[in-house]
C-alpha cells in the first residue's frame, strides 16, 4: 500500500491504521531492500505541508522533517552549525545530499550516521508527531542502539530543535572511511567549542562509528574547560574516551579505531581553536 | 591467413590511420546515452516480460522444500521456472558451479529459481514470497585454515605446469649471501564492473536469440547450447556494448540461462539483469592467495635462487589462481622453482579477473623485490636491472621476441624524479604527510589466438567490418576502423564497424589483454583477402596494388575505391592464424610503475599522489584509447592497494559486502592526474599488426608501486592486501 | 561569512522558512489526493506526469517504479543506467528540477509535476553539449556505462561551482569557489568509475569548463 497524505494529520492516522515504512529523502529506504521489494506499506511524507521549513525561532533552528543535507549545506547559519555544515557536505555524494534528509538520518540510525555526531554537541532535540499529539526528546534518549530509536511505529519524526549556541561558539566535524569519498565511515568527530576572554567556557565533543550509538565524551569536555584554546589537543589522553566500544569489521580493526578517534579529536580540536582565532 | 614468421613491411605500417590517437568512433553514441546495452533493447523484440532471480542463502547443502504457491499467485506472474521444471540442463564447460542449482546447492546465492512476471515490480515481489527450506551442511571457507589440505591441481593452458624447478633452488638458496623468505597474502576481489550481468531471451521456435552482456561470443554460444542441449546452429549471441566485465563476463552467467528458460517456460522474451548484490556471491571473483617467496642473492646482488610458491581456493573441479607464473620469466636466477597448489573452498566460483595470476602475483612479487633491494642495500630499479635477462630464464635457448623493460625503468626514473627518492624510509614529511616514493615492474604475458573477421566493400564505397570481437570498453570499435581504413585506404569516416554477433566471423573475443592484438590483425587477414577481390575485379595485378587516399593504384592506373563495388559489394572474410612464433620466442608486455604517496603521520590515511606508468608493448593501436586502458588498470591497481577486499563470512560461507559501499573501489577523489608513456615498438614476432596487448599490463605491478611507496613513506612493510589504516597505524613514528 | 550574493536564496529561505522550497509541481487533484490518503495498492496503476527533457510524458505507474525505472522501462530512455539499484554507484544520476540525484533512490510517484534532464535531453551525436564532445575529446570513458551519470554530474559540477556552493575541499568558503581539479575530483566522486576514467574526466570536465567561460553556456 503507497499512502501519500497531504496533511500532518492523516498521516498520523494511517500510522494508527498500521504502522508503515516511511519514506522522506528515500537515500536509506532503498540500498537497505538490497534485492528484495519496498516493504508493503509506504507512507510518502512528501505532499505534507509544514515538513520543509528550516528557519530559527526564538534562539531555536528548527529542521523540518523534509529538509535535505544541501540545503543545511548551503544555509547561512551561525558558526555553532559549521560541524553540521561540514558534515552535510561530507553525507553521501552531492546526489544524496540533495535528497537525503537529516531527520531520515537520525530515524535510520546507524552508528555511522552523519547527523548524529554533530547533532549531539548542539544538544538537539527532536520533535515526534502522533494522533495523540506531539512530544519531544532529547537525541541522546531518541537514540536506543544500532537501528534502534524511541520513535513508536504510530510517531513521526516531525523536526529537529537545535538551540542556537552563543555567537563566540566554533564548531567542526571531521570523519575518516578507507577511501576518500562515498564512505561508511570509520571513526566521526564533532566538536564545538565555546571560548571566552582566552579559555574554554565549554567544550562538546561527540564521537560517531565508535559505539552502538554515537555519544559525548563528558570526562573530555569536563577536562578541557578553564583551558587555553592551543593546548586543547595536548590535553586530550586515551582513558577521555574509554565510553567508546568500537567493534572491528571490514573497514577498521577495533583499536584503529580507538587511536584514530583520538588523533580525530585532537586534530579537531586545534582546528575549532583555529577557527575562533 | 598463416602467421608463422616474423611480420615484415606491410600496409599497417603506413601508420596513416593506425597508430593515431583517434577519438573513440562510438564516443557520441556512448556520451549521448544512445548506446544500447544487453537490458536495452526496447525495439529488437515485442512483448517482453521480466524475470528476477532467487539465490540460495547458503553456502552448501540441498533444498528440502521449496513453496512457489504465493508467488505463482502473484500479481502478474507469468511462470517459474527452478531445476525440478527447467528440464535437463548440462553444466557449461566454462562454469564450475551449475548456473541454476537445486536441489544441491554448490554455494551463496547460487540461483535456484527465476520467476517471470509482466513488469520487475512483480517479479521481484513475487520472487520474495518463495519459502525455500535448507538441509545446510558444513563447508570449507577459509582459505588460511584450508591451506595444509591444498593439492597439487592440473597443467592447463592458461595455468601452465602447477611445479617448476630449474638448477637447484633449494641448495641455492640455503647458500645464498642475502636471503628474503616471506609470506603475502591478496584477498578475494569482486569485478565490480558498473553493469551487472544482463541478458534479454527470445525463442522463435526452437531458436534462441540472447542478447546479453559477454566478452566471449563463441565460448558463450557454445556454453548455451551445450547447457539447454540445444544445436550450436540454434544460438545467436548479440553483445554489442558491454558495460565492463574485468573478466567477469568471460562465461555465460545466470542472467543468460534463467533469461532463456524464463522465456521458454512463457512463451515471451524475457530479460533478466543481476541484482548488484548478486554480482558478488552468484557470478565469479578473483580469488584469495597465499604467496610464499623465497629470494637468494650474492653479495653484489645477483639472484642466485627465486622460489615462489602459491595458496589459492576453488569450488570442487575448479582451478588455482596462478598467481606464481610471473616469476617463472621475469628476473634472471639460476636456481628456480615455483608450486601452485589448490585448496578446495565452498565459497562463489573463483576464475579469472583483469590479468588473472599476474594481478596478485606482481602485488607479492614486487614487493619482495623491494624488500630484497632493501637488505642488499640497492635501490629497487638497480636490484631489478641487476637482475634482467633478454631469455626465458627456464629455457636460456628461447629469447623475449621484445624485451625493453630496463628501458622502461630509465625512462620512468627520469619522468617521475626517482632521484629526489630517499633511499631510507620516513625521511620526508610535509605537514602532517610523510610522503615517499615507490616503484615496480610491470609483466604480462601476450596471448595469441585464431580470430576472424569479415570485411564488406559496399556499392557506396563504404568499408564495413563484421567479427563477433566485444568492446568492453577497450576501443575495439575504434582500432578495428582504424586497422580497416588503413587497410583499405580510406579515411575512419568510411568505415563501419559491427561488433559483438554471432552471426559474424568468430574472432579472439576480450580477455587476457589478447583482444586488441589479435582481433585487428584477423581484420588485417580479411582485408588483405578484400584487397585482392578488388585487385582482381579491377584486372589489377595484386602484388603491386596500393590502397590509397580511396583510390586503388596499379601501376599508372588508378581508379576510386568505390569503383570496384559498382557492380556488387565484394567481401573478404579470413582469420589470423599462429605458427609456433610464440612457441620459439617468450612474448610478453613490460612496464615500470612509479607512485608517490602520502601518509597521515596520525591517522595512517593513504593519498596517492602521483602515478606513472611507462609501457613496452609493441606497437601501440591507439595511443589515446590505449593509454585509457592503463590508467583505468592503474586505477584498479590502486584498488587493490588500499582498499579491496571481499570480506569472507568463513561460518556461513559468503561474501559479506556485497553491493558497492561495502565493496569500496577508488572514486575520482582517489585517483590523482596518471601519467602513461608508451616506448615506440613494433614486435613482429606477435601478428601482421605488430601489437601486444596493454589492458592488463596496466594493472600488473601498481599494487606493489603503492604499498613499495607507503614503506618508503611511512616505514612501515605491510604483507597483506589491501593496505588499510589499521595495519599501518601501529608503526608511525606518532604512535611509537 | 558567507558571501552574500552567492548565497542569496538560500538566505532567503531560512529567513521565510517552510514556505520558501517550492517542490515544483503542485499538489495532486482532488480526486487523487483522496486517493492518495486512503492509499494505492502495490502494483495498481497511479498516474504520474513527469516532464522529461522538456516534454511533458504521462503514465500510469506502479508506486514502486522508481524514477530510474519509469525512465528505462516506461519511457524507454537508456541512456540513464542502473548500476547498483542502490544510491551507492552514481550511474543514474539525472537532474530533477536542476538538481542531480540518483534516480534509483526516489520512487517515481513522488515526482509527479517534476522536471527531468537526461543525458539525452543533453545533447545528441549530431549536436554533443559541450560537456559530451569535452568526454570524447578527452577519452574520458571507457565502457560507457557510468558515462552518462558522469556527465548529468559533471554538467551540474560546473553549475554547483558557479553558483559559488562549496564543497567539502574548499578552503575558503567566504570568497568565491575557484574551479580546481580537486574540487572536480571532490565533487564528481559520487560517480564510480570502475574502467578508471577519472584522470581523462578532470580533464574533460576542466575543458568543457574552458569553453563555457568563453562561449557562455551552451545546451
Amino acid at each position: 500500500m503507497y499512502l501519500r497524505p497531504s496533511t500532518l494529520r492523516e498521516a498520523c492516522e494511517a500510522l494508527v491504521e498500521a504502522p508503515a515504512a516511511i519514506l522522506a529523502g528515500g537515500t536509506d529506504f532503498f540500498p537497505a531492500l538490497a534485492d528484495r521489494p519496498p516493504p508493503p506499506r509506504i507512507l510518502d511524507l512528501s505532499r505534507i505541508d509544514g515538513l520543509d521549513g528550516l528557519e530559527i525561532i526564538d534562539g531555536v533552528l528548527r529542521i523540518g522533517a523534509r529538509v535535505t543535507w544541501s540545503r543545511i549545506a548551503r544555509a547561512p547559519l551561525p558558526p555553532c552549525f559549521d560541524g553540521l555544515r561540514a558534515a552535510a557536505r561530507e553525507v553521501g555524494s552531492v546526489q544524496i545530499q540533495n535528497v537525503a534528509t537529516l531527520s531520515g538520518n537520525l530515524c535510520n540510525a546507524s552508528p555511522a550516521a552523519d547527523g548524529v555526531p554533530p547533532l549531539l554537541t548542539l544538544d538537539a532535540s527532536v520533535e515526534l508527531a502522533s494522533s495523540s499529539g506531539t512530544r519531544c526528546l532529547p537525541l541522546a534518549a531518541f537514540l536506543l542502539g544500532n537501528r534502534h530509536t524511541a520513535r513508536r511505529p504510530d510517531e513521526i519524526l516531525t523536526a529537529i530543535l537545535v538551540p542556537v549556541a552563543s555567537p563566540d561558539a566554533t564548531s567542526c566535524f571531521l570523519k575518516l572511511g578507507a577511501r576518500r569519498y562515498l564512505v561508511i565511515s570509520i571513526v566521526m568527530v564533532a566538536v564545538l567549542l565555546e571560548v571566552a576572554e582566552g579559555r574554554v567556557r565549554s567544550a562538546r565533543i561527540a564521537i560517531g562509528a565508535c559505539s552502538a550509538v554515537a555519544t559525548r565524551m563528558p570526562e573530555l569536555e569536563a577536562a578541557l574547560i578553564g583551558a587555553s584554546p592551543a593546548a586543547l589537543g595536548s590535553l586530550v589522553r586515551p582513558h577521555h574516551l574509554e565510553r567508546l566500544a568500537p567493534i572491528a569489521d571490514v573497514r577498521a580493526t577495533a583499536d584503529y579505531r580507538s587511536e584514530a578517534a583520538l588523533e580525530l579529536v585532537r586534530r579537531a580540536l586545534r582546528r575549532c581553536d583555529g577557527a575562533a582565532a | 591467413m598463416r602467421f608463422d614468421t616474423p611480420a615484415t613491411t606491410n600496409p599497417i605500417d603506413q601508420l596513416k590511420v593506425i597508430g593515431q590517437p583517434t577519438d573513440r568512433i562510438d564516443g557520441p553514441l556512448k556520451t549521448t546515452g544512445l548506446a544500447r546495452y544487453a537490458y536495452e533493447q526496447h525495439d529488437v523484440v515485442a512483448n517482453q516480460a521480466y524475470g528476477y532471480p532467487v539465490g540460495a542463502t547458503i553456502a552448501k547443502g540441498r533444498i528440502t522444500a521449496m513453496d512457489l504457491a504465493a508467488a505463482r499467485r502473484a500479481p502478474g506472474v507469468l511462470t517459474i521456472v527452478t531445476a525440478e521444471n527447467a528440464g535437463k540442463l548440462v553444466k557449461g564447460n566454462f562454469n564450475t558451479a551449475k548456473l541454476l542449482g537445486g536441489p544441491e546447492i554448490e554455494h551463496y546465492h547460487q540461483a535456484i529459481a527465476v520467476v517471470v512476471a509482466e513488469t520487475f515490480e512483480q517479479a521481484r515481489a513475487a520472487a520474495a514470497l518463495i519459502a525455500v527450506d535448507y538441509a545446510e551442511e558444513a563447508g570449507s571457507f577459509d582459505l588460511a585454515a584450508a591451506r595444509d589440505s591444498a593439492e597439487k591441481p592440473e597443467a592447463s593452458d592458461f595455468g601452465g605446469p602447477p611445479d617448476t624447478s630449474v638448477g637447484d633452488f633449494a641448495g641455492a638458496f640455503a647458500s645464498a649471501h642475502a636471503r628474503l623468505d616471506q609470506t603475502y597474502t591478496t584477498p578475494d576481489q569482486a569485478h565490480a564492473m558498473m553493469e551487472p550481468h544482463a541478458t534479454l531471451a527470445a525463442w522463435e521456435g526452437d531458436k534462441l536469440t540472447l542478447w546479453t552482456s559477454n566478452q566471449m561470443i563463441a565460448w558463450g554460444k557454445a556454453d548455451v547450447a551445450r547447457t539447454l542441449g540445444i544445436g550450436k546452429d540454434k544460438v545467436r549471441l548479440i553483445s554489442p556494448f558491454v558495460g565492463g566485465g574485468f573478466g567477469s563476463k568471460l562465461f555465460v552467467r545466470a542472467d543468460a540461462l534463467l533469461a532463456a528458460l524464463g522465456a521458454r517456460a512463457s512463451g515471451r522474451p524475457v530479460k533478466v539483469a543481476l541484482p548488484r548484490p548478486y554480482t558478488f556471491n552468484n557470478t565469479t571473483h578473483r580469488p584469495a592467495t597465499i604467496q610464499r617467496i623465497r629470494i637468494g642473492a650474492s653479495a653484489e646482488g645477483r639472484i642466485t635462487a627465486i622460489g615462489h610458491e602459491g595458496w589459492s581456493g576453488d569450488l570442487p573441479g575448479g582451478a588455482p589462481e596462478t598467481a606464481v607464473n610471473q616469476t617463472r620469466l621475469i628476473y634472471a636466477g639460476e636456481n628456480r622453482m615455483t608450486a601452485t597448489r589448490l585448496a578446495v573452498l565452498h565459497l562463489p566460483e573463483g576464475n579469472a579477473m583483469r590479468a588473472p595470476g599476474e594481478a596478485p602475483g606482481m602485488m607479492a612479487l614486487e614487493l619482495a623485490m623491494d624488500e630484497m633491494a632493501e637488505t642488499l642495500g640497492l635501490d629497487p630499479i638497480a636490484f631489478r636491472t641487476l637482475n634482467e635477462t633478454e631469455v626465458d630464464p627456464e629455457n636460456p635457448k628461447r629469447p623475449f621476441s621484445q624485451r625493453q623493460l630496463v628501458e622502461c625503468y630509465r625512462i620512468g626514473a627520469e619522468r617521475f624524479g626517482w632521484d629526489r627518492r630517499r633511499p631510507h624510509p620516513r625521511q620526508v614529511r610535509e605537514g602532517r604527510w610523510l610522503v615517499g616514493m615507490g616503484m615496480a615492474a610491470g609483466f604480462r604475458n601476450n596471448l595469441l589466438a585464431t580470430s576472424g573477421a569479415r570485411v564488406r566493400l559496399g556499392e557506396d564505397g563504404m568499408v564495413t567490418v563484421e567479427t563477433d570481437m566485444t568492446d568492453i570498453g577497450t576501443g575495439t570499435y575504434t582500432i578495428v576502423a582504424q586497422t580497416a581504413a588503413e587497410m583499405m585506404g580510406v579515411p575512419l569516416e568510411s568505415v563501419i564497424v559491427r561488433l559483438g554477433d554471432s552471426s559474424f566471423p568468430v574472432s579472439a573475443g576480450s580477455g587476457g589483454q589478447w583482444g586488441a592484438n589479435n582481433s585487428t590483425a584477423g581484420v588485417y587477414a580479411a582485408c588483405v583477402k578484400l584487397r585482392e577481390a578488388v585487385a582482381q575485379r579491377l584486372g589489377f595485378n595484386s602484388s603491386d596494388t596500393v590502397f590509397a587516399e580511396g583510390e586503388v593504384r596499379s601501376g599508372n592506373r588508378s581508379v576510386p575505391l568505390a569503383q570496384a563495388a559498382a557492380s556488387g559489394a565484394l567481401t573478404g572474410e579470413d582469420s589470423i592464424e599462429y605458427g609456433d612464433l610464440a612457441k620459439t620466442h617468450q612474448q610478453s608486455t613490460f612496464a615500470a610503475h612509479f607512485v608517490e604517496v602520502g601518509v597521515d603521520a596520525f591517522t595512517a590515511e593513504v593519498r596517492v599522489r602521483r602515478m606513472l606508468a611507462v609501457c613496452a608493448a609493441g606497437r601501440i593501436l591507439n595511443p589515446k584509447s590505449a593509454r585509457s586502458q592503463v590508467i583505468g588498470a592503474m586505477t584498479m591497481g590502486v584498488g587493490a592497494a588500499l582498499m579491496e577486499e571481499l570480506a569472507v563470512d568463513k561460518r556461513r560461507g559468503f561474501f559479506v559486502n556485497h553491493d558497492l559501499a561495502g565493496y569500496e573501489v577508488p572514486v575520482h577523489a582517489d585517483i590523482p592526474h596518471q601519467e602513461v608513456v608508451f616506448l615506440d615498438e613494433a614486435d613482429p614476432m606477435s601478428s601482421p599488426m605488430k601489437a601486444k596487448g596493454v589492458g592488463e599490463l596496466g594493472i600488473c605491478g601498481v599494487g606493489a608501486a603503492v604499498a613499495n611507496a607507503i614503506y618508503n613513506a611511512s616505514g612501515t612493510r605491510v604483507r597483506h592486501y589491501p593496505i588499510t589504516l589499521d595495519k599501518l597505524i601501529g608503526g608511525l613514528p606518532e604512535n611509537v | 561569512m558567507p558571501e552574500p550574493g552567492s548565497l542569496a536564496s538560500t538566505r532567503r529561505e531560512v529567513v521565510a522558512g517552510g514556505g520558501a522550497c517550492v517542490v515544483a509541481g503542485t499538489a495532486a487533484p482532488p480526486a487523487r489526493a483522496q486517493e492518495a490518503r486512503k492509499g494505492t495498492p502495490n502494483g495498481a496503476a497511479f498516474p504520474v506526469a513527469l516532464v522529461v527533457n522538456g516534454q511533458r510524458r504521462e503514465l500510469d505507474l506502479d508506486t514502486r517504479t522508481t524514477l530510474l525505472d519509469a525512465l528505462r522501462e516506461h519511457l524507454h530512455l537508456t541512456g540513464t543506467k542502473k548500476g547498483c539499484d542502490h544510491g551507492q554507484c552514481g550511474a543514474c544520476t539525472v537532474l530533477l528540477d536542476g538538481r542531480r540525484i540518483n534516480s534509483c533512490l526516489t520512487l517515481a510517484v513522488m515526482h509527479d509535476g517534476a522536471a527531468i534532464t537526461t543525458i539525452e535531453g543533453l545533447g545528441t551525436p549530431e549536436n554533443l553539449h559541450p560537456m559530451q564532445a569535452a568526454f570524447v575529446r578527452h577519452d574520458g570513458y571507457q565502457c560507457g556505462y557510468c558515462t552518462p551519470g558522469q556527465i548529468c554530474s559533471g554538467v551540474a559540477v560546473l553549475d554547483e561551482i558557479k553558483a559559488g556552493i562549496p564543497s567539502h575541499v574548499t578552503a575558503d568558503l567566504t570568497s568565491p569557489v575557484a574551479l580546481s581539479a580537486d574540487e572536480i575530483r571532490e565533487r564528481m566522486s559520487g560517480n564510480i568509475c570502475r574502467c578508471g576514467a577519472y584522470s581523462n574526466i578532470v580533464d574533460a570536465m576542466a575543458d568543457a569548463a574552458g569553453m563555457t567561460d568563453a562561449a557562455g553556456r551552451q545546451g
